[in-house]
């Protein structure tokens, strides 16, 4: 089948009804569009590039992703500039890029996209407060069933007072609960590697849930390494394994989530549904990622990242961290542990929403102390802080959580920084009552 | 004084690279030709940029890992074995040597000799000089100094065969779809400037302390300056000029009118002025050490002209000029 073949007059058949409303199977031919994909990539290939251009690549590697509604904010601009040049610079691939007004357009925009083919991805990318003027709808569409929505978060802060560029996931982070599941991811080939196997698990049957894969705003997305990509065919190959027919129409329950008042219980059976789906998440995420790897050879979708656990799970410190940053944990980490003569280990987390708290929980079981590191600003002891002592209160006997913050708007966090922190753990180690939080940077507590 | 080898740190740790100029300069370009460059051999980098505030003209610092082995950390490169400075107005801000190990290398975009840069800057190791500004105003019609600093900071790592110096930076200008008119300048640019580049081993930093300063709090936010926490000593968004160029106010004759049309365009508030019986105010000058960032409102609107663009490395000269 040739790309032509898109032009063609089609009858489609008629529409079919169903409990939730009607189905219009061959409105839109998936086989002319799938034929209709323009490969990035012919073979696996080592290329060089940031954060922001691998996760653009992915997105248009992927056959069912075939416009991308945006509108440009740093640090994600990149991402759709990335998208429109690729499409713009050949011109037989008919993809293409819809440049809004504002991001709660490019929101609302995506819904009709979405609604109107379910086994289509309708993916763009924003940052900080892009992602707070979508807010209206991305709530709305957390609850839609729309799983074949993906909205790439950036991270930068949030407060816009005064304005940082820089990243932190403040902006993610204040988003918890607009009902998306949210993986972050450090590094090129990670930031890639989400991309891909997002839709695999918002377009799961059980689970119908849009995806906020994010990365740190210039640490990441302006970060310029190696980065391994595959070849299309490879990930339309691996992406078909997972990604089904979507059984049902549009909206779950047709309109209802966008507009329509309903009576207080009936809204309340709808959340529990909608959270079901979500929790389903903690299944599925650990199997998609395994396949991941069994295809492609590379780690795979994971609650968290994980550095110098022993078997038994038993360390002095365990640190709790995100981003970027955990690289500079995980280089200096042995040095640490013999210039202080502790054990330490760490885990970096991925999956924010939902949070994995019981596979968190059996991680941390054998620590001592706990160091949870935050980057975003919070008016208590820090998001990720609050997660993990929710995660751990299922113990008998809790490790000592010892809360951190660090790296706000993008702030440096150097290896002095770091062992600042981590002395400042080694504290509650001896015994030492420490205040609930407290604020590191420059290699001092401030 | 031992110096550091580049090659061999790439060959057998980390090399560290960090660039401080100007948003708009042409850093974050040549720091991502060195990486390609580099990967090409099979190396691993790490490249990123750091802006400070988000509009041309403002400091922006870049950095870059290169090593032989996948690369973990991800702090901001705080001791680099070399140390670039693209343009020279940047470091009114910023101590650009702060950091540098002894015996690490400096590459410095300017007109001036190694000798005098070591002197001037009070460095302390292997100093390269290109003047990166005029190659680039002689093949690429413009005084950006990235191509030439690019091909030194090549040169001072080692191991690199010119060709492949040349199609590295050239495939960077690919992927942003340079037109081939411009590509074609780039090369010969890149190719001209092997003969430009002087270096020499200095020890001028003795007794001069470049211990990094202890962390003394935050500092405040003052009005019309945005945060510079890391990159400027005086938290100040300073210098918004075109490279090598700032403001300059002169009346050797008292042509003052006191017509406050500079006082009042003025969007940074810096003119300083006084009281004048006769005219009701007397323009004085303007503080540019601040916020000024040559947006040339006072340049347009003074009636008598008293308001100048004036070359920066004037300044540099007058400075260094012995007392009379």
């Amino acid at each position: 089948m040739t790309p032509e073949t898109h032009v063609a007059p089609t009858r489609p058949e008629p529409h079919r009804p169903t409990a939730t409303g009607e189905m219009y199977p061959q409105a839109i031919d998936l086989d002319v569009v799938r034929a209709a994909h323009k490969a990035q990539y012919e073979q696996r290939e080592e290329i060089i590039a940031d954060g922001n251009v691998a996760a653009a690549i992915a997105a248009l590697q992927m056959w069912r992703a075939v416009i991308f509604p945006g509108f440009p904010i740093t640090p994600s601009t990149k991402w759709i500039e990335t998208v429109a040049s690729r499409i713009a610079g050949d011109a037989a691939n008919r993809k293409r890029v819809k440049l809004l007004e504002a991001e709660h357009a490019v929101a609302d925009y995506m819904v009709g996209a979405a609604a109107s083919c379910r086994d289509l991805i309708v993916a763009t990318a924003t940052s900080s407060v892009g992602l707070d003027h979508m807010t209206e709808t991305t709530r709305s569409l957390g609850a839609s069933g729309l799983g074949n929505v993906m909205i790439v978060d950036v991270y930068r802060a949030t407060a816009n007072f005064p304005l940082c560029i820089e990243g932190d996931p403040s902006d993610t982070l204040a988003h918890r609960d607009d009902g998306f599941i949210q993986v972050c991811a450090r590094g090129k080939q990670q930031i890639y590697d989400t991309m891909l196997q997002m839709p695999c698990l918002g377009m799961h049957p059980d689970v119908l849930t849009p995806t906020m894969p994010g990365y740190y705003g210039i640490k990441d997305s302006h970060r310029s390494g190696r980065l391994l990509v595959e070849a299309d065919r490879d990930v339309h190959a691996w992406q078909d394994e997972w990604i089904v027919p979507c059984p049902l129409p549009g909206l779950i329950n047709g309109d209802t989530a966008f507009g329509n008042c309903v009576t207080s219980r009936h809204f309340q059976g709808f959340k529990w549904s909608q959270k079901e789906r979500l929790a389903r998440v903690l299944d599925l995420l650990p199997e998609i990622g395994r396949s991941f790897e069994k295809k492609f050879g590379r780690p795979g979708l994971a609650y968290y990242d994980e550095v110098g656990f022993p078997e038994d799970g038993r360390v002095d410190v365990a640190v709790v961290g995100m981003g970027p940053d955990f690289g500079t944990f995980e280089f200096l980490r042995p040095a640490f542990a013999d210039s202080r003569s502790v054990s330490v280990a760490g885990v970096a987390m991925r999956l924010l929403t939902p949070f994995p708290r019981a596979a968190l929980r059996d991680r941390l079981a054998g620590a001592k102390v706990v160091l949870v590191v935050n980057q975003a600003h919070h008016s208590g002891r820090g998001h990720l802080t609050l997660d993990v002592v929710d995660a751990l209160s299922d113990l008998d006997q809790p490790p000592v959580v010892v809360s951190a913050f660090a790296g706000m708007g993008g702030a440096n966090v150097s290896e002095e920084t770091w062992e600042a922190m981590l002395d400042h753990a080694r504290l509650a180690l001896a015994g030492h009552r420490l205040p609930p939080y407290a604020l590191f940077h420059e290699g001092v507590r401030t | 004084m031992k110096l550091l080898d580049p090659a061999d740190l790439l060959a057998t740790s980390v090399l560290e690279l960090r660039g401080d100029g100007k948003a708009g300069g042409g850093l974050v370009l040549a720091f991502q030709s060195l990486a390609s460059l580099v990967q090409r051999e099979g190396h691993h980098v790490q490249e990123w940029p750091f802006f400070s505030s988000a509009r041309r003209g403002a400091n922006i610092r870049s950095f870059l890992r290169l090593s032989h082995r996948p690369i973990e950390k991800a702090c901001e490169v705080s001791r680099p074995a070399i140390s670039v400075l693209m343009d020279e107005v940047a470091a009114q801000a910023i101590d650009f040597a702060l950091g540098v190990p002894e015996g690490g290398t400096f590459v410095i975009n300017t007109r001036h000799t190694p000798e005098e840069c070591a002197r001037h800057y009070h460095l302390s190791g292997r100093v390269v000089t290109v003047p990166g500004d005029e190659v680039g105003t002689k093949y690429l019609r413009h005084p950006i100094g990235n191509v030439s600093v690019y091909v030194a900071c090549a040169r001072a790592i080692g191991g690199f065969k010119d060709e492949a110096i040349v199609e590295s930076f050239l495939a960077a200008l690919e992927r942003r779809h340079v037109p081939d008119s411009v590509l074609a300048r780039n090369r010969e640019a890149l190719k001209a400037t092997a003969e430009f580049i002087r270096e020499g081993v200095f020890d001028e930093n003795k007794g001069h302390e470049r211990a990094r300063p202890g962390f003394t709090g935050y500092g405040t936010l003052p009005i019309g300056g945005q945060t510079g926490l890391r990159l400027s000593r005086t938290n100040k968004t300073a210098n918004f000029a075109p490279s090598g160029f700032r403001l300059r106010f002169a009346d050797p004759s008292d042509a003052c009118t006191g017509c406050t049309h500079c006082v009042t365009n003025c969007p940074e508030g810096i003119i300083r002025w006084q009281p004048d019986a006769e005219r009701g105010m007397k323009v004085l000058g303007a503080d540019v050490s601040q916020f000024c960032k040559l947006c040339g409102e006072c340049v347009a609107v003074c009636p008598e002209h008293l308001f100048t663009q004036a070359a920066f490395e004037e300044h540099w000269e007058e400075e260094e000029a012995p007392a009379p």
